[in-house]
């Protein structure tokens, strides 16, 4: 037998002191400063995230010229709305999105890493970043999106793109059918990293909720 | 021939982990920042797009840490380990590795200080603030790093059929492998030359070079067993590449 596939029983709580050991240490031998990580973070949970995605998928279903141009260059249409300053920054630099329509599903996936578009959805969820994921995704998208509760007619054609070279990917979801009354912000509310990457649709929330 | 150059296709692996979370444990998200900040502070920044001038900022790095390195480190895992470890935890590894291969922290002082944390003894979290290197780290997120430069003439136009190369496989790649031998349609020719973070030797990559969208029917790369009703694109670079019917 091979004890490879073992683990501490104190798997997490070993990481996580590690973890802080080495930050500690890099902060005492000056690589970083006691701030640094945290600003990391702090960018990402206020400036840069889904919400981001989520309000140019709102506008591109309000206005259809700003949406042709969101398809034809997307870091340009991007650069257009008052997004907080980076939006073409780390990860962002070369975006593209690719739309959702009756006949045509995409989904995107990174067979060699896990490429994302920060600036627009954020830090990539772990379903991306599986290797079982990036192993099925681009051999049997019907299935795998079955496990995500998600079934495609097989008539609608899916179009699989492996973001391997130096473009980062999204999608353009489709608009839910009921929700012609609401606003561009309750719009944003209702799309999900899952729905701009291609494993789920925007669904209308229902009108009361469990 | 690495595993880790070769996931796209591999079966037997089970249902999807469905997660949406980016973290599933809060020490993970000190890694992320961490590399984020060695990212920022890497010194193949001089040569960016954005005049970064890291000479003028106060941290004691002096390496070069980039997307490439992380990836190369973890292509170079053991696949059962690659497959073992959370993504995460792969990072902890390889990060945590580097910093003691490159002497800025002592093996046997990080694991003492682990230790020490293990048994909760309370950490001093150390108070010395470094305003110009978050300075770095914040203007390198809004600037990136752009791989873009001044247009090449590209080898292929838009309709041509295109045969991916077997190039010899080597430490870090950006080939899918299930794509090597494989015949497809350029559907997208990249404005500009792209660049990549190191040169990546017999595997071809590095300096400008243009990007194309290809087009792969799926039935030509998985056979019969191919799902109906799909098309699979994927961005590569010209190295990868060659004329359709040209001998490999």
């Amino acid at each position: 037998m091979n004890d490879r596939f073992n683990y501490s029983s104190s798997r997490e709580a070993e990481s996580a002191a590690k973890v802080q050991a080495l930050e500690d240490l890099l902060i005492e031998k000056g690589v970083i400063g006691a701030e640094t990580i945290d600003q990391v973070l702090g960018f990402f949970e206020t400036q840069m995230g889904p919400f981001n995605g989520a309000k140019l998928v709102a506008r591109a279903w309000l206005d259809p010229a700003f949406k042709q141009r969101l398809l034809q260059d997307t870091t340009a249409a991007i650069a257009e709305l008052p997004f907080p300053p980076g939006m073409a920054g780390a990860e962002g630099e070369h975006m593209k999105i690719v739309e959702n329509t009756p006949d045509v599903h995409n989904l995107i996936v990174c067979t060699l890493c896990s490429c994302y578009p920060w600036p627009t959805l954020g830090l990539p969820p772990y379903w991306y970043k599986d290797p079982t994921f990036r192993a099925r995704a681009v051999r049997e998208p019907r299935k795998v999106l079955e496990e995500f509760g998600l079934s495609i007619d097989p008539a609608v054609e899916i179009r699989i793109w492996d973001s391997s070279a130096q473009i980062r990917w999204f999608v353009l979801p489709e608009r839910p059918a009921g929700t012609d009354a609401l606003s561009e912000d309750e719009l944003a509310a209702l799309i999900t990293p899952e729905a701009m990457m291609g494993v789920a649709k925007v669904k209308a929330r229902a009108a009361t909720s469990p | 021939m690495k595993l880790q150059h070769n996931l796209g296709g591999i079966e037997n692996l089970g249902p999807v982990w469905t997660e949406t979370r980016p973290f599933v444990e809060e020490w993970e998200k000190r890694i992320f920042g961490i590399h984020v900040a060695m990212m920022a502070l890497s010194q193949t920044l001089v040569d960016a797009l954005p005049r970064y001038d890291l000479s003028k900022v106060p941290t004691t790095f002096r390496e070069d840490w980039t997307w490439g390195h992380l990836r190369m480190g973890a292509e170079a895992m053991n696949p059962f380990d690659y497959f073992k470890y959370r993504y995460f935890e792969k990072w902890l590894g390889g990060i945590s590795g580097f910093f003691v291969a490159k002497s800025y922290v002592n093996g046997a002082e990080l694991e003492a200080r682990t230790a020490d944390y293990l048994d909760g003894k309370a950490p001093q979290r150390p108070s010395k603030s470094l305003p110009e290197v978050d300075a770095q780290v914040l203007r390198y997120l809004r600037e990136g790093d752009s791989p873009k430069r001044g247009a090449l003439a590209p080898a292929f136009a838009v309709a041509d059929k295109v045969l991916v190369k077997d190039v010899k496989p080597v430490a870090h790649t950006r080939l899918p492998g299930y794509l090597r031998g494989k015949t497809g349609e350029v559907v997208h020719v990249y404005d500009g030359a792209y660049c990549y973070f190191f040169p990546t030797g017999p595997d071809g990559i590095g300096a400008p070079m243009p990007v194309y969208s290809v087009r792969f029917d799926p039935k030509e790369i998985w056979g019969d067993t191919a799902e109906a009703g799909a098309s699979l694109y994927a961005d590569l670079f010209e190295a990868y590449l060659l004329p359709e019917g040209e001998v490999r």
